[in-house]
């Protein structure tokens, strides 16, 4: 679903990303891993193809996503570190009107309720404005907004930075589903455990080189701390 | 899709205690500036009426008289007010809206408001003219500088673009979210201006001023699109929405502030008017020089074949003074036209200011279509003053021709009544369009311009942080 080919970028003689070489299937869920400045964010951009590629190829469904910007968004929702909605507008409002936007159509409310329900936004939630809200309440608008999308792949900014454990664990149960629904997630994170926990396999990134992919069901915490440890010393 | 993105943006303002505020003092403003507007256009229109209807009743009912006295006597003219003169009242307040058309001057304009204004004047009128050109521009901007910069800074842009939306639409939704805004709160100020317009004017003028109206709307219209284009193009563009801010209000200082004062000190520069000292002192002059009354009177007794004054058989005073009014007219036409043609080379530089200021090309087309500036004062001078020739020529004959008695002669009303009322029509439509085709034109780019940029803006440079 997701696919990187000898996917480049550099801003002048500084490499962000070097050739990474990547497939994320559907139904998978890839955890990218890697301090910051590691070409993870870089990556998540490149797909949604906010910057260009300086070689490389970024495919959405098969799509170069250079070449059919638009289209391939079709089958992507985002969900940035900063989960930003306007403000002044309630959750119901955010999700109608992303969710009209995504799906070119308007969407009808009780579908729209539906998803937060799913999402398990607490109930009288969605009429509020979301200038009240957490940022565990806004992740969960927007992954309304993925499931009101039908997206077939998410890509994921560091979605558990800034919340607490029991919004991360009802985050990483939500992503499940959907990866249990067939869509193929790429989440760039910090967290081992969660990365462990949900991810079908991690990737170690160090200064824009994708290091080393592993399995997750091959190895247990404490190893993959160890092997995170031993690429960021040398 | 857009017009899903114009609601949300609507909504948007709608909840923005700043946008209800400055809305609603500028609403207050336009509606305040109308009601002066109309008061002013009902009670000066109510004075001309009364006042022509007096100068008229005085002519017709100033007695047994010699027809130079009654020259002498003089009608006064004035320059009709245009209902639409209640959203702009132009150079009225300088140029004066009244004139004494009497025998053998051509009198100045009087009755001009500014000279009675005290300095606060020089703030500016509120207008509802000075509201649409300065004030609305000033809210435009502040309700689309954050249009894209904002949401860059906090982030939703990224969503947003991550929805898979053609850019194009995205800018054509929230240009029409900043004219949804607009109409909020121009539509019902101008249901509330149109019912003043009714109310001020019979039916006649109503209908009479309807194209002018139409073509005041749109070009109020062009130049409001100009600067949703323009704001949205700074604000696609700069880096921050405080930095679009920043150079938003930089281009409405110059173009409301410096660009006015700029043009009009360089177009008086270029284009020297005399001081009015200087003019008079001139024009006494010229009048001075008079024409030769020997040479006139040989050329008079070689008309009718007689070689003695006495032998005449017309009144010589009458043709004496019918010379002295061509000679004095044609004085006035020299300088009277050297002077006005100056004002208008004025008028035209600071028309050119339109290509970098916009409010320089619309202050031109709302002052036209009002029928408030410079060109349109001309125009009703010019049929002044015709009339004032006509009237005077009507006096010079009948005394040509009076017969010759002892007595002075002495005309009545039968005389008077033969001199036409004096009437004057504001020109059609197509003259001020005419007049102003520059500007409109200037309007039109400015629009198209600045919509397009947008446009380009928002596809090509919109970058998600």
């Amino acid at each position: 679903m997701l696919q990187a080919i000898g996917l480049s970028k550099s801003y002048g003689a500084q490499t962000a990303l070097d050739g990474l070489n990547l497939e994320v299937k559907p139904g998978e869920i890839f955890c990218l891993l890697g301090a910051n400045g590691a070409g993870k964010t870089t990556t998540i951009n490149l797909f949604l193809n906010f910057i260009e590629p300086t070689s490389g190829l970024a495919k959405i469904n098969g799509l170069d996503v250079a070449s059919d910007a638009l289209e391939t968004k079709k089958y992507i929702a985002y969900i940035p570190e900063q989960v930003s909605l306007y403000k002044n507008l309630t959750g119901l409002e955010n999700l109608d009107y992303f969710a009209t936007l995504a799906s070119g159509a308007a969407v009808e409310k009780p579908r729209l309720v539906g998803y937060l329900r799913e999402v398990d936004l607490p109930s009288g939630a969605e009429d509020r404005k979301v200038s009240t809200y957490s940022k565990g309440m806004r992740q969960k608008i927007v992954i309304a907004i993925a499931m009101a999308k039908q997206a077939k792949a998410l890509l994921l900014d560091e979605p558990t930075s800034g919340l607490d454990p029991k919004a991360s664990n009802e985050f990483s149960q939500l992503i499940r589903k959907l990866a249990g629904n067939g869509t193929a997630i790429l989440m760039a994170t910090h967290d081992l455990f969660r990365a462990k926990e949900d991810g079908s396999r991690v990737g170690i990134m160090r200064q824009g080189r994708l290091r080393q992919v592993l399995n997750t069901d091959e190895f247990g915490h404490a190893d993959l701390e160890r092997i995170y440890l031993e690429h960021m010393h040398d | 899709m857009i017009s899903q993105i114009a609601k949300k943006e609507m909504l948007e303002m709608r909840r923005d205690g700043r946008f209800q505020v400055a809305s609603a003092i500028v609403l207050g403003l336009l509606l305040v500036s109308l009601g002066i507007g109309w008061q002013q256009y009902v009670s000066v229109n109510r004075q001309h009426e009364m006042a022509r209807a007096e100068t008229r009743e005085q002519w017709l009912s100033q007695g047994k008289k010699n027809p130079h006295s009654a020259a002498h006597y003089g009608v006064y003219a004035f320059k009709p007010k245009s209902p639409l003169s209640l959203v702009d009242r132009g150079a009225d307040q300088y140029t004066g809206v009244a004139v004494w058309l009497e025998a053998h001057k051509q009198n100045e304009f009087k009755y001009k408001p500014a000279r009675d204004a005290n300095t606060l004047a020089r703030f500016g009128d509120l207008t509802a003219s000075s509201v649409l050109q300065l004030l609305v521009p000033l809210l435009i901007i502040l309700m689309s500088f954050s249009s894209f910069a904002g949401e860059r800074e906090s982030g939703t842009l990224r969503l947003l673009l991550s929805m898979g939306i053609a850019r194009e639409k995205l800018a054509l939704g929230k240009a029409l979210g900043v004219a949804g805004g607009l109409g909020m709160l121009l539509v019902p100020a101008a249901l509330i201006g149109s019912a003043a317009l009714v109310l001020a004017s019979d039916s006649g003028s109503f209908v009479a001023n309807l194209p002018r109206l139409g073509w005041m709307t749109a070009s109020y219209l062009l130049y409001f699109a100009a600067f949703v284009g323009i704001s949205l193009t700074v604000s696609a563009l700069a880096k921050s929405a405080r930095l679009a801010l920043v150079c938003l209000l930089g281009f409405w200082i110059f173009n409301g502030l410096a660009a006015p004062r700029l043009f009009s000190d360089v177009s008086r520069t270029v284009h020297r008017t005399p001081s009015s000292f200087a003019f008079s002192q001139r024009m006494d002059g010229e009048l001075k020089k008079g024409f030769d009354g020997e040479a006139l009177k040989k050329k008079v007794m070689a008309q009718y074949g007689v070689t003695s004054m006495e032998a005449l058989p017309v009144n010589f005073l009458g043709i004496s003074l019918k010379a002295g009014e061509d000679h004095g007219n044609e004085v006035y036409d020299k300088l009277y036209s050297e002077l006005w043609d100056t004002f208008e080379a004025q008028n035209r530089l600071q028309q050119q200011g339109g290509v970098v200021a916009p409010l320089m090309a619309m202050r031109s087309v709302s002052m036209g279509l009002s029928g408030t500036d410079f060109a349109q004062f001309r125009d009703f001078s010019v049929a002044a003053e015709k009339y004032r020739r006509v009237l005077n020529d009507a006096m010079n004959d009948d005394l040509k021709n009076s017969p010759k008695t002892e007595g002075p002669y002495m005309a009545d009303e039968k005389l008077w009544s033969k001199v036409p009322e004096f009437a004057y029509v504001m020109p059609e439509v197509n003259v001020v369009l005419g007049q102003q085709a520059w500007s409109l034109g200037l309007l039109v780019l400015w629009a198209l311009g600045a919509t397009g940029m947008a446009g380009w803006a928002a596809t090509r440079r919109l970058r998600a942080e």
